[in-house]
């Protein structure tokens, strides 16, 4: 039997009509994704460098006392960012050195390690912690991990404000950031082929030495992602750190106990009472924000291909 | 001549499913032993018996034994990591690791404490040159194992594997994902290497079973159903159903 005479004509054209139309809808898309970023993009930048310019409405910063400066006093308005440039690196960072290899150890316990009919419970338990929203994070880090801080700062002779301090900014970032590491290492580990591990243990290797020699080295480049994903989140979170910070209004600080203030925080406090250059000099700590994301990310993304050797 | 592995009475199973149906056979010492039959019948999971890498399967029980020069090597007490290193394994897919070619190669030795690196330069030289690879990879040890191609790939599977020096070799149809230029070197290389290893390998090529092994065994939907020297087998089987599927009736 032949099936020529059963197909429909018709079919054809239809289907070149919706081809072009669903090219039509995708092109759109990316048009206005890409018009956002760039708005947005352009938007902060216009806002955030007009304060360094003379003609500029509410008086002048000196774009060399703000990108080195080691006090923020809106009240007196003197802006420099530099400190609070460092104390965000010390907290994002802190927290990835607590969260990173915690997630590593979890995601090779649960993709690798807990029998099948538990590994449900864990992943969902991980993607929970994932999904819930930073304020609640705030809320527990300013209600619970402050008095814990406080009272482990005063068994040590230290005094706390209070118990915000750089400690509990640093642990409760490693505490939201830890399941975003580590759910992108799972599905990393999990996408590392049967054979690989089969190969490794086919040479004698045993189990931890294939999982630490073999499974994470092939897993590098999503465990990576997972790393920018998540200093991307300690980088960018305003609300919760904002509840313990505390921002300080000189700095850097090294100091566990003491006070901080991240970029984010700066951005944040205050943001609705205020106007004028105060409200636009936030702007440019947006601007330093992202460009340190943005460095941030091709460094590690550096450090990942030495590590490796050079790429496949 | 001597038998390096005695297989008696072996059953496997994964879950209900009788994979392996009391199998009785023989190994000869630096000899290549090749296992055909159709897909499924069982030869694939024979040779993951002689180095234990079933265990890794779950549900997979085995009954009877297999003697690894006297050495019962199913009992559990068994360390299957020192067996792995007496017993090497190239895969159907060539798998070398995400590093370089040199790491590769050291991998197992640096898994067994050698540190070395006098020891690893040498070791890895020479399972290099072994395994015909040597000279095309020299000047590049240090790039990632990954660019290789297909054919050169497995032969560094094969050079990873020699590097720990061991008595036997499986291969699980290392020449199924290459091309036939690749193939025939990979089986040039088997003919030097059995001068100091024995060579078990699984193949799906009747004409490279027939091409590059000594003995021969079909196998059939979990039976073995005949073993013997590669000519005879390809010459005078005993068994109706070995004729069947040498002269292409089925499989």
């Amino acid at each position: 039997m032949s099936v020529r005479g059963y197909v429909n004509k018709n079919s054809l054209k239809r289907r070149k009509v919706v081809d072009t139309f669903a090219k039509t809808v995708f092109r759109l898309c990316g048009f206005i994704s890409a018009i956002m970023i760039v708005v947005i993009f352009v938007f902060i930048v216009q806002r955030g460098i007009q304060v360094f310019f003379p003609g500029y409405q509410f008086g002048n910063i000196d774009f060399l006392s703000f990108i080195s400066g080691f006090t923020w006093r809106q009240d007196q308005m003197i802006y420099g960012v530099f400190f609070i440039f460092i104390n965000t690196l010390i907290t994002a960072f802190g927290a990835a050195l607590i969260a990173f290899p915690l997630s590593i150890l979890s995601a090779l316990f649960i993709a690798k390690i807990v029998p099948k009919r538990f590994k449900i419970i864990f992943t969902t338990v991980i993607e929970l912690l994932a999904a819930i929203p930073s304020v609640v994070y705030g809320v527990f880090a300013a209600g619970v991990i402050v008095k814990w801080i406080d009272s482990f700062a005063s068994a040590l002779g230290y005094t706390t404000r209070g118990g915000n301090s750089l400690l509990a900014v640093i642990i409760l970032l490693a505490i939201m950031i830890y399941p975003t590491i580590t759910t992108m290492a799972i599905t990393a580990i999990e996408a590392v082929p049967k054979e690989t591990e089969e190969g490794s243990l086919a040479l004698g290797a045993s189990k931890t030495q294939t999982y630490f020699k073999v499974i994470l080295g092939s897993a590098r480049s999503g465990i990576v992602a997972g790393l920018v994903l998540g200093l991307g989140r300690a980088f960018g979170e305003a609300t919760a750190v904002s509840m313990v910070a505390g921002n300080a209004l000189v700095g850097p600080t090294l100091n566990p106990f003491d006070i901080t203030r991240t970029l984010t925080t700066t951005m944040l406090s205050g943001l609705k009472e205020t106007s004028g250059l105060d409200y636009d000099v936030r702007f440019s700590v947006g601007i330093v924000l992202m460009i340190t994301i943005v460095i941030t990310n091709f460094i590690i993304h550096r450090i990942k291909d030495k590590l490796g050797g050079e790429k496949a | 001549m001597n038998n390096i592995f005695t297989v008696k009475d072996l059953d496997l199973y994964y879950g209900d499913n009788h994979a392996l149906h009391s199998i009785d056979m023989a190994i000869e010492e630096n000899r290549v032993t090749a296992f055909i039959g159709p897909s499924g019948c069982g030869k694939s999971t024979l040779l993951r018996c002689f180095n234990r890498m079933n265990d890794l399967i779950d549900g997979c029980r085995i009954e009877g034994n297999i003697e690894f020069r006297g050495k019962d090597i199913i009992k559990d007490k068994v360390d299957t990591v020192e067996l792995r290193t007496q017993v090497g394994m190239v895969f159907q897919r060539p798998n070398p690791f995400p590093m370089s070619i040199y790491d590769n190669v050291a991998y197992g030795l640096r898994c067994q404490g050698v540190k070395d690196k006098k020891v690893l330069d040498k070791v890895v030289e020479e399972s290099l040159t072994k395994a015909a690879l040597w000279n095309e990879v020299k000047d590049r040890l240090k790039s990632n194992a990954l660019r290789l191609s297909g054919g050169q790939q497995q032969r560094l599977c094969i050079a990873r594997a020699i590097a720990l020096q061991p008595d036997v070799i499986l291969m699980d149809e290392p020449t199924s994902a290459l091309d036939p230029i690749a193939t025939s070197k990979i089986e040039e290389l088997m003919e030097s290497l059995k001068k100091d290893f024995t060579i078990v390998i699984v193949t799906h090529s009747m004409q490279q079973a027939a091409r590059i092994s000594d003995f021969t065994a079909f196998f059939l939907l979990g039976d073995l159903i005949e073993m013997n020297s590669t000519k005879e087998i390809f010459h005078l089987p005993k068994d109706k159903r070995t004729e069947d599927y040498i002269t292409g009736r089925f499989g």
